[in-house]
């Protein structure tokens, strides 16, 4: 039961960081129809804004999460305007796949030249900091921190979306451009807005889970891989999807790596191979 | 990747791209033309072979292959410090030759571009000498070219203990996985602990790292009550933490290979409160490299790692060498071993210039360093006659806050410290 | 978006287009075969680069295969070429040292990959079918990691040393065998390809990628062609595979990664996908552009690597190769 237990916290924890940066590339690829291998080096430009401004300009750890979102954000939009506009909903997705690889490998480069190889920290104020005990095992207060912002983050786009007319905006535009342009929705602004609201998203993540998921030049294509497989596995589109995902894959990764470490990384993958073939559309499809 | 091969194929691939331009009935005409610009392209470019091998007859070149960039961009970087401050040190001449140093970057474990670019650095280039490398199945791919290049190979970096078995041209300036770990296991035994859990990285040098460990402990009579191989890109180590908590140890060894892992594996270590229960973490060096101590921040202080070289190392040699350092335009905070590799290895090559008089001569080359002891930044070292690989010190230290900044200060050492590995497997 | 299909060297006379016109077939194997002497002569210093081009120019053809003609999404072709390079390398160390056999036992090991890969990752379409590829090319990667004892783990396989091609060629430290094996063997399976592409086979794959309700609706067979056609592919990716082994004596677990997989999408797709033509065009400049930019600035080549990728994107959407058809389209209204 301990053991359990224990595993569930540190899947909950690693589910919720896959989550908060995943969700924003799945809203991406549902609506946009894009393949935006890029995500993760959006999240990586998060992290570096905010151990920058953590780090060397000592504004401490809020302010660092602010100014990494709103930061990444203000770089993205003029890529979303220059080049991203010129792949959505390409009738080859593979041109999708040469751009924002090509697009990841210039933020790479970039990051190289201005920050150096060497990994980043983001140093954390002592109240999330440390061991906490909660009588059943000593937790990483970080990791509390961690979960409880996945939980805010995943309720708070679901209001977004479920009861603002934003929201009604996204889903028209998302089940039918066309139609939405229509009736009136400035569909070429929901674009950008979900662009900001995917990057930031992402940016945040990659701030957040700093911990879990060190921060350096080569993040961008470390995770790539573990980005897309959730959000296909999740089905593209779907919050509840994204979530169930990041928590089930979450789980069977870290349940493997307690219980046969040396055999870690299979775990995840005949997983994700299993859940693919039974669930060929994604685990909970938008409007399936 | 690197190399000025390219004009090679740039007007190869215009020219595919003319032919196809030509239509059907132009064809014939099309060919005379082609053949034409053939001709004229291969009497240029023998021309050009004959200028450059003219002109390189004077200087002895030697190449070095690294990863100057990507993930592990920091310690190519520190093979051309270490060089460049031995130059510096020293001078550009060695014995009545000019010595060039000519670099090539391989980012990551690729043996068939490692073959390549060998190949044309000694074929091409005409080196007398190769060196550096940073890793192992790239200095397997290298180690058949040696014999008939007549090359000697200087490795600066690759940690397997049998590379230097696959040639006898190759002579290392670096460290085995077992020659750093060993020392690790007696001092455990020394400090009293008697149960152990293991945590490396699944790949070669990590399960080097746990054999050599366990061997050695369990000699000594110290239990290993878990072993654990890590998948190398696992970033998360909650549950590898968790699981060594319940095993009860008093010590964890671990290894990984520097970069992003180990911040998070440093982390984890304390933040799941292992190093509030008293377990001692033991690693090699490799898991504490200075330029990564200011991200572990304090939480770092304590950790006991055995390795060659330290960068605050307390030597009139060591002092010099980092004054060189920077003097030729690097950060002291760079430095790792790998920079003291190559420093060590530009003096091997150095010598062998000497000895051969600049001759292609491989054997006189090696001969002439087997058994070489000099003082190295690091302390005392040899190139065993036997294995061609460097006898040296290795050093307990615990990482440690001075002024503002954090060290792996010395507290112990074991001297004269052979490559176990090699010795174990005659 | 994919022009051209399958007549990469079209003329814009029509009276030069039938495939009944005898020879035609061989016009870019001899274009390749000239080139490839040329390179020899040229540039006798630079062959162990040439030969690293072919090998990732027959790994890339053999992805287009599936990818170009089939419309099936992977990045985890690496599994075919490792099996080959694998294959190859553990026969050799076992003792079989004739290289063309080494490479033939590549090219059949690269079969059997393709169909376990094929039994998988047929199962999915789109994104589902592109993660199913990354899993499968993930799993193997660390089963030859965990395989050590067989496959070197991430030491890597080295002692691979063939023996002389026909008993008679040496691998020598020029590479000059190594490079006439490599261009030999690029030719011969040039010409092979073209002619599968062009077979009703090739025309019916084509078909499923575009339509396969459409084929189905005329009594295709789906599934069953698109496993032919991965064998295929896979007898190409592991003769690569082999090729790499016996020419650089060391197998790594590179070669059954992820990112080689993914490497040679992004060659394919800047060639442009569809042409064998393509294919090699993107292996080539994909490559020799690397080559000549990490020599220029080892340091941050992969920012201008990035920024070529973004440029062809941005200017040429159906990849490099279509560069040659848009010339094709100025040129008469150009000249007079």
């Amino acid at each position: 039961m301990n053991v359990l237990l224990s595993i569930a916290f540190d899947a909950l924890a690693y589910g919720m960081v896959l989550f908060i940066i995943c969700i924003g590339l799945s809203v991406m690829m549902g609506l946009m129809r894009v393949i935006n291998l890029a995500h993760g080096a959006f999240a990586m430009i998060g992290g570096y804004i905010a151990s920058y401004v953590a780090g060397p300009m000592g504004w401490g750890y809020v302010p660092a999460l602010v100014c990494g979102v709103i930061g990444a954000a203000l770089i993205a939009l003029p890529l979303e305007r220059l080049l991203y506009r010129r792949v959505y909903g390409a009738s080859d997705p593979l041109v999708q796949v040469l751009m924002t690889i090509g697009l990841t490998f210039c933020i790479i480069g970039a990051t190289n030249f201005l920050f150096g190889s060497a990994m980043r920290a983001i140093p954390l104020p002592a109240l999330i900091s440390g061991p906490v005990d909660l009588g059943v095992r000593t937790v990483p207060a970080h990791r509390l921190f961690v979960i409880a912002c996945g939980v805010v983050i995943a309720s708070g786009l679901w209001y977004l979306i479920e009861r603002t007319s934003f929201g009604i905006r996204l889903r028209a535009t998302v089940d039918n451009t066309g139609m939405a342009g229509a009736l009136g929705v400035r569909t070429d602004w929901i674009y950008t807005a979900t662009f900001a609201l995917a990057v930031g998203l992402a940016a945040f993540g990659g701030a957040v889970g700093a911990e879990i998921m060190p921060l350096d030049p080569y993040y961008a294509l470390r995770y790539m891989v573990t980005f897309l497989v959730v959000v296909s596995v999740g089905g593209a589109g779907s919050i509840g999807g994204a979530l169930v995902a990041a928590l089930l894959l979450g789980f069977v990764d870290t349940t493997g790596r307690y219980l046969a470490p040396n055999y870690g990384e299979f775990f995840f993958y005949l997983a994700v191979i299993a859940i693919v073939f039974v669930f060929p559309h994604g685990l909970l499809r938008r409007g399936a | 990747m690197p190399t000025d091969g390219c004009p090679a194929f740039a007007p190869a691939a215009m020219v595919s791209i003319g032919v196809r331009v030509v239509s059907c009935p132009a064809r014939r005409k099309g060919e005379v033309v082609l053949m034409r610009s053939i001709r004229v392209l291969v009497v240029a470019a023998a021309f050009a072979v004959a200028i450059g091998g003219v002109a390189s007859a004077e200087t002895i070149k030697v190449g070095v292959i690294g990863p100057m960039s990507g993930p592990f961009s920091l310690y190519g970087r520190n093979f051309k410090l270490g060089i460049d401050a031995y130059v510096a040190m020293h001078g550009k001449k060695a014995g009545s030759h000019d010595v060039e140093f000519i670099y090539r970057d391989l980012d990551g474990p690729d043996p068939a571009k490692a073959k390549s670019l060998a190949q044309e650095l000694i074929v091409k280039d005409k080196v007398q000498y190769l060196a550096g490398v940073y890793f192992t199945p790239n200095a397997m791919a290298v180690a058949p070219l040696l014999v008939q290049g007549k090359t000697p190979f200087i490795l600066m970096n690759a940690a397997t203990s049998a590379i230097t078995e696959k040639s006898p041209y190759i002579v290392r300036t670096s460290f085995t996985m077992w020659q750093n770990t060993v020392p690790a296991a007696r001092v455990a035994r020394q400090k009293g602990y008697k149960k152990v859990a293991i945590a490396v990285s699944d790949y070669g040098p990590g399960i080097d790292a746990e054999t050599a460990f366990r061997q050695t402990f369990e000699a000594d009579g110290g239990t290993v009550i878990e072993s654990i191989r890590m998948p190398v890109r696992t970033t998360d180590f909650g549950p590898v933490m968790q699981r060594i908590r319940n095993g009860g140890a008093d010590a964890v060894f671990a290894f990984l290979p520097a970069g992003p892992p180990t911040l998070a594996f440093v982390k984890a270590f304390i933040d799941n409160g292992l190093k509030a229960a008293g377990i001692q973490l033991l690693t090699t060096g490799d898991v504490t490299p200075e330029p990564d101590l200011p991200q572990f921040g304090d939480d770092g202080i304590g950790i006991i790692s055995t390795y060659h070289y330290s960068r605050s190392h307390a030597s009139p040699e060591n002092e010099a060498f980092l004054a060189k350092i920077r003097e030729v335009g690097g950060r002291v905070e760079d430095v790792t071993m790998a920079a003291v590799g190559a420093f060590d290895g530009a003096h091997v090559i150095y010598k062998m210039i000497e000895a051969t008089g600049g001759e292609r001569d491989p054997e006189k080359a090696v001969a002439a360093v087997k058994g070489l002891s000099w003082i190295s930044p690091r302390g005392p070292v040899s190139i065993d006659p036997e294995t061609r690989h460097i006898t040296q010190n290795v050093y307990v230290r615990s990482v440690e806050k001075q002024g503002s900044t954090y060290i792996n200060k010395e507290i112990l050492t074991f001297a004269n410290q052979p490559d176990y590995g090699l010795i174990k497997a005659k | 978006m994919a022009p051209i299909p399958g007549r990469p060297a079209a003329s814009p006379r029509p009276g030069c287009r039938s495939r009944g016109v005898p020879g035609r077939e061989l016009v870019a194997p001899t274009v390749v075969a000239i080139l490839g002497a040329l390179a020899y002569l040229a540039f006798p210093d630079d062959l162990a680069f040439f030969t690293r081009i072919i090998v990732a120019a027959l790994f890339v053809m053999s992805l287009d295969l599936v990818v170009g003609y089939c419309g099936v999404a992977t990045l985890g072709h690496a599994v075919l070429y490792g099996a080959g390079a694998y294959a190859a390398g553990i026969l050799c160390v076992d003792g079989l040292t004739d290289p063309l056999l080494l490479i033939a036992a590549g090219s059949v090991a690269g079969v059997v990959a393709g169909l376990v890969t094929a039994l998988v990752i047929l199962r999915a379409h789109g994104l589902p079918q592109l993660v199913l590829s990354i899993a499968v090319v993930q799993l193997a990667y660390e089963a030859a990691n965990k395989a050590r004892d067989i496959t070197g783990g991430s030491d890597g396989l080295s002692g691979i040393s063939p023996g002389p091609v026909f008993g008679l060629f040496e691998f020598d430290l020029w590479g000059r065998t190594a490079y006439v094996l490599a261009l030999v063997l690029l030719i011969a399976t040039l010409v092979v390809l073209r002619r599968v592409v062009r077979s009703p086979f090739g025309l019916l794959c084509r078909g499923i990628k575009q339509d396969p309700d459409r084929i189905r609706a005329i009594g295709g067979t789906i599934y069953g062609n698109l496993v032919k056609m991965y064998a295929l592919s896979g007898a190409v990716a592991g003769l690569a595979g082999g090729l790499t082994a016996v020419t650089t004596g060391v197998v790594g677990l590179d070669s059954v990664s992820f990112e080689w997989s993914a490497e040679a999408l992004v060659m394919l797709v800047l060639g442009g996908a569809g042409t064998l033509y393509g294919a090699l065009v993107g292996a080539v400049v994909f490559t020799g552009f690397e080559h000549y930019v990490a020599a220029v600035d080892p340091y941050h080549w992969l920012f201008v690597v990035g920024a070529l990728l973004i440029g062809v994107v941005l200017a040429l959407p159906a990849g490099l190769g279509s560069l040659a058809a848009w010339l094709r389209r100025l040129l008469p209204q150009g000249a007079p």
